[in-house]
């Protein structure tokens, strides 16, 4: 079978929301709305959990998750497969959240220690706090809104790293950073993560305990 | 480093400057040896292997509202990056809300929708009174020439306006087969049209929802537009 064939056969498959990634794709070259609507609800969700949990807020998730759908399907013409579709969008998806980041001058990465009077990797020890491990204390919710008070720095590295599985060298590549400061930037995320974490745990037990008197 | 006998001995402080590495895979016995003997630094461990492998639940953790896709479509349309000539060789019940846009977009009506908000928002802010029984937004759209509301009567969907029933029964004399497939679109249509008229009720300065409440009626004047043009055309 010829390409040209090919084509036209995937063409014929086209139904709705029973489409395959790959018949959406080429329907989508063609200009067939439900396949473009067909791609958008394979992924929405990936790209708009990537982009809220980027950003921290639904209204700017909503935007970007539309931006960067727009960007895919204007260059989906050039998508010759060599890579898989879902990487492709969710790298350009990446791009669209950190270019608004820096558009509204937020520090994708900063360049100085922003954990001022800390040393690299060093945790300061909380006298007197409790040591019991967050495992069963804690749900995704609270990680949620955790994640969500992160410097928009620690975020980016944080998110691209433990949430969305990218390894260091990708992700120096993709923020445009060193390995070592990837690394350095998601030990000093999960700390302060932990410390939010303990500190809520910490405000609702007492919550907890003043609301039973 | 201290050294009891010919063992290394760390302390916390050495302990959490190694912490990335050994995060990262690095292990040594030094500090396998602080961790058996240094309750806080195994719970600072687990914390963060807790904290890492929690982190992959929020990945796909929430939908945007379906006015992205709607917004989405709109501007796909306005690039024409979904295009007009476009047909599907198998066979379909009728056309999809994509198929009533890829056909046409008139400039004119984002002026119209505008004024459509304009008078949709007159309605909000006036009190249900007598004759505004009608339970879906009603829309001050030209209704085509040619009406029979009959040869829609069959169809069981929410109940639409009159111009809505006028314009399905332009579709039902000229287009049987696809009646349905109108008739879905419209209720579609209607739907969004209620959600941002419920969200802006709740909130009128909500100019998001504002912008959604044009958008669908973009889209609901588009159904007319498409319904009364291609009824011409034949």
């Amino acid at each position: 079978m010829t390409d040209a064939n090919a084509k036209k056969t995937d063409a014929k498959k086209l139904q709705g929301d029973k489409l395959t990634e790959a018949e959406a794709i080429e329907g989508a070259k063609l200009g067939d709305g439900e396949a473009f609507q067909c791609l958008y609800n394979l992924h929405k969700r990936r790209v708009y959990s990537l982009c809220l949990r980027m950003t921290g807020n639904t209204a700017s998730a909503e935007d970007l998750t539309q931006e960067a759908f727009l960007q895919l399907f204007r260059k989906i013409g050039t998508f010759r497969g060599e890579s898989a579709f879902s990487t492709w969008l969710h790298r350009m998806s990446v791009n669209v959240v950190l270019m608004q980041l820096r558009k509204k001058s937020l520090p994708v990465v900063p360049l100085d220690d922003a954990m001022e009077g800390e040393e690299e990797g060093v945790v300061r020890k909380e006298p007197g706090a409790p040591d019991s491990r967050l495992a069963g204390s804690i749900d995704r919710l609270h990680l949620q809104r955790a994640v969500d008070e992160l410097p928009p720095g620690y975020r980016t590295i944080f998110v691209l790293h433990d949430v969305e599985g990218y390894e260091h060298n990708e992700i120096a590549g993709i923020v445009g950073c060193s390995i070592g400061n990837s690394k350095s930037q998601l030990h000093k995320a999960r700390i302060k993560l932990r410390e939010l974490l303990r500190m809520n745990r910490a405000e609702k037990a007492t919550t907890g305990r003043t609301g039973k008197r | 480093m201290r050294y009891r006998g010919e063992r290394v001995v760390m302390n916390c402080f050495e302990f959490e400057r190694v912490l990335p590495d050994y995060l990262e895979g690095e292990h040594t016995a030094e500090v396998q040896a602080h961790l058996n003997s240094c309750s806080s630094c195994s719970d600072l461990l687990a914390d963060l292997n807790f904290i890492s492998s929690e982190a992959r639940l929020l990945q796909d953790s929430a939908d945007p509202s379906p006015a992205v896709w709607n917004a989405l479509e709109i501007q796909l349309r306005r690039e024409g990056l979904i295009r007009e000539a476009v047909v599907r060789e198998a066979p379909q019940a009728g056309p999809s809300l994509a198929d009533f846009f890829r056909r046409r977009r008139a400039v004119w009506l984002v002026p119209v929708a505008v004024a459509l908000v304009i008078a949709g928002g007159l309605k909000l802010s006036r009190p249900t009174g007598v004759g505004d029984t009608n339970p879906v937004a009603r829309v001050d759209a030209p209704a085509p020439a040619t009406a029979d509301s009959n040869s829609v009567s069959n169809l069981e969907s929410t109940p639409v306006s009159n111009e809505d029933q006028q314009m399905l029964s332009t579709v039902a004399a000229r287009f049987p087969s696809q009646q349905a497939r109108y008739r879905q679109n419209l209720d579609q249509a209607n739907s969004y049209i209620r959600d941002a008229e419920q969200s802006i009720r709740n909130d009128p300065n909500d100019v998001y929802s504002q912008e959604l409440l044009i958008n669908a009626y973009e889209q609901k004047q588009m159904l007319y537009d498409l319904a009364v043009n291609r009824n011409g055309e034949q």
